[in-house]
């Protein structure tokens, strides 16, 4: 076998290779973005993501879209770049919401007993859908970057509204008033997380009064903007295959 | 076989490109050592686990500890070295169907290495997060720090690394020069267990509340990007297993 010929010995056996190639490929991708994505998102935006009582009108609709827009704009960078795959952020976020799922059942739950409905991780899929149709049917990073991180930061609310909206109804508890996620958090107790740690609500915002979450996500959706141009960046330098001289490293 | 033929079956007497008993037995190993020691955490670490100055502290998480940095010594010392020594000299040398038998033992090592990446930076990390907010930890080596920073942590590590020490010393693409996106997909990674240096400092001298968004926790961050230069490796991979499959059929 000389070195001008295949390493395969039809285009069978070609097609075979590829194909086997393309779910190894898809499944290291797929769990190191789960671990990179996840413990960034755990540690930039982490605690309104895992407690229902964290989960308010201000400042969990405002940081998570920001933080949690990182990841998809950098894959979506190479992905789309390098193969016109146009399912950059859907990967991601799959990703990430299976091994926050897995952790919220096996763990928060099954470790240290908290049920589900307190602390259920946030519904990232819709603006994820729809940065990727953004960018499939304009082909432009620059729209996507305006359009889809807009669409992203402003999604955010109403696509966890049907799930959040239960535990935002207001109780009267030993004659206080709080939501039903402040009750929650009253009764399931994380002494590692005392009460004064809690940031909900916080800033004079409310002045506003219901205008608050929609503040919140328009700031948020401005900010997911700028965040998707930075890590479109960050994904290009990313996808680099460079090689460096070995000398003195 | 005749080059006319569309089977895509081997030749009986030759090795298959890929190995799948190593892929399934690598990936089972992990599931099983790991549900193991979920179970393990599960039993001792409330049972066991909650004061460090208790007897059965030492006995289930502190002798727990010392097997594993004992253990993780010897099996990286171990694998790398062997690696290393049972390098191909002669790896421009190799005939094309070698090599592209070569670059599926290389996929093996990278599914595993995101397997353990998956365990270590989603699973046991988030995990840490529950266990942190809901005890009150009196000690750097508590449970869940015994199990994510000190066993797998150094599980991702020992492999990541074995698998760029693999595509290094048998892979004609990466022979010469060092992969710049390799280095950082498998150092970026690395750099997460000394900086729980700085994360354990911070818990002892003025944090002892869990705040998982707390800056103190934003080295563990900054090292997490660099999971992202796994798309650089997979360029890198498309780039010379396309120049592999696109000759002339032999």
């Amino acid at each position: 076998m000389s070195a001008s010929q295949s390493a395969v010995r039809s285009r069978a056996e070609a097609v075979q290779v590829s194909r086997t190639l393309d779910w190894m490929i898809l499944f290291t991708l797929f769990t190191v973005i789960l671990g990179g994505y996840h413990i960034h998102y755990m540690l930039t935006g982490g605690d309104w993501d895992f407690w229902a009582d964290w989960k308010d009108r201000r400042l969990w609709v405002t940081v998570a879209p920001i933080v949690s827009i990182t990841f998809p704009a950098a894959v979506q960078a190479c992905l789309w770049y390098r193969y016109r795959l146009p399912f950059g952020a859907v990967v991601c976020v799959l990703a990430l919401m299976i091994g926050e799922w897995i952790n919220r059942y096996l763990n928060f739950w099954g470790w240290t007993y908290f049920p589900v409905n307190f602390c259920f991780p946030s519904n990232l899929v819709p603006g994820a859908i729809l940065l990727d149709v953004v960018l499939m049917l304009s082909g432009s990073f620059v729209l996507t970057a305006v359009l889809g991180g807009m669409a992203w930061g402003l999604v955010f609310y109403p696509g966890n509204w049907p799930i959040i909206a239960p535990l935002h109804v207001p109780v009267e508890y030993n004659g206080m008033m709080f939501t039903l996620a402040d009750l929650q958090g009253y009764h399931y107790v994380r002494t590692g997380t005392p009460e004064y740690i809690r940031m909900v609500e916080k800033g004079t915002l409310r002045s506003f009064g219901k205008d608050v979450a929609p503040v919140s996500a328009f700031f948020s959706a401005f900010v997911s903007v700028i965040i998707y141009f930075l890590w479109h960046f960050f994904g290009r330098w990313f996808s680099k295959t460079d090689f460096i001289d070995g000398e003195g490293v | 076989m005749a080059a006319t033929t569309d089977s895509v079956k081997a030749d009986a007497s030759e090795a298959p490109l890929l190995n799948k008993v190593n892929l399934f037995a690598g990936l089972m190993l992990y599931l099983v050592f790991y549900s193991f020691i979920r179970w393990y955490e599960g039993i001792y670490g409330w049972s066991a686990g909650l004061d460090s100055f208790a007897p059965e502290f030492e006995t289930y998480w502190m002798n727990m500890l010392y097997i594993e940095l004992v253990a993780e010594v010897f099996i990286a010392s171990s694998l790398w070295g062997w690696l290393w020594k049972t390098r191909d000299r002669n790896v421009m040398s190799i005939t094309p169907r070698e090599e592209l038998r070569r670059h599926f033992h290389h996929w093996v090592w990278l599914v595993m290495y995101g397997w353990a990446i998956y365990w270590g930076a989603s699973y046991f990390t988030e995990q840490d997060g529950t266990w942190h907010q809901t005890i009150v930890r009196d000690t750097d080596f508590t449970p869940s720090h015994i199990i994510e920073f000190y066993l797998s942590y150094p599980i991702y590590i020992i492999t990541g690394v074995a698998s760029f020490l693999y595509a290094k010393t048998r892979l004609p693409a990466y022979s010469e020069g060092l992969s710049l996106m390799y280095l950082v997909s498998v150092l970026g990674p690395f750099m997460i267990l000394p900086n729980v240096g700085l994360n354990e400092w911070g818990h002892t001298f003025w944090f002892m509340e869990e705040l998982f968004v707390a800056p103190l926790h934003y080295g563990f961050v900054f090292f997490g990007w660099a999971a992202l230069a796994v798309l650089g490796v997979v360029n890198t991979e498309v780039d010379a297993l396309t120049k592999l499959l696109k000759k002339d059929l032999a």
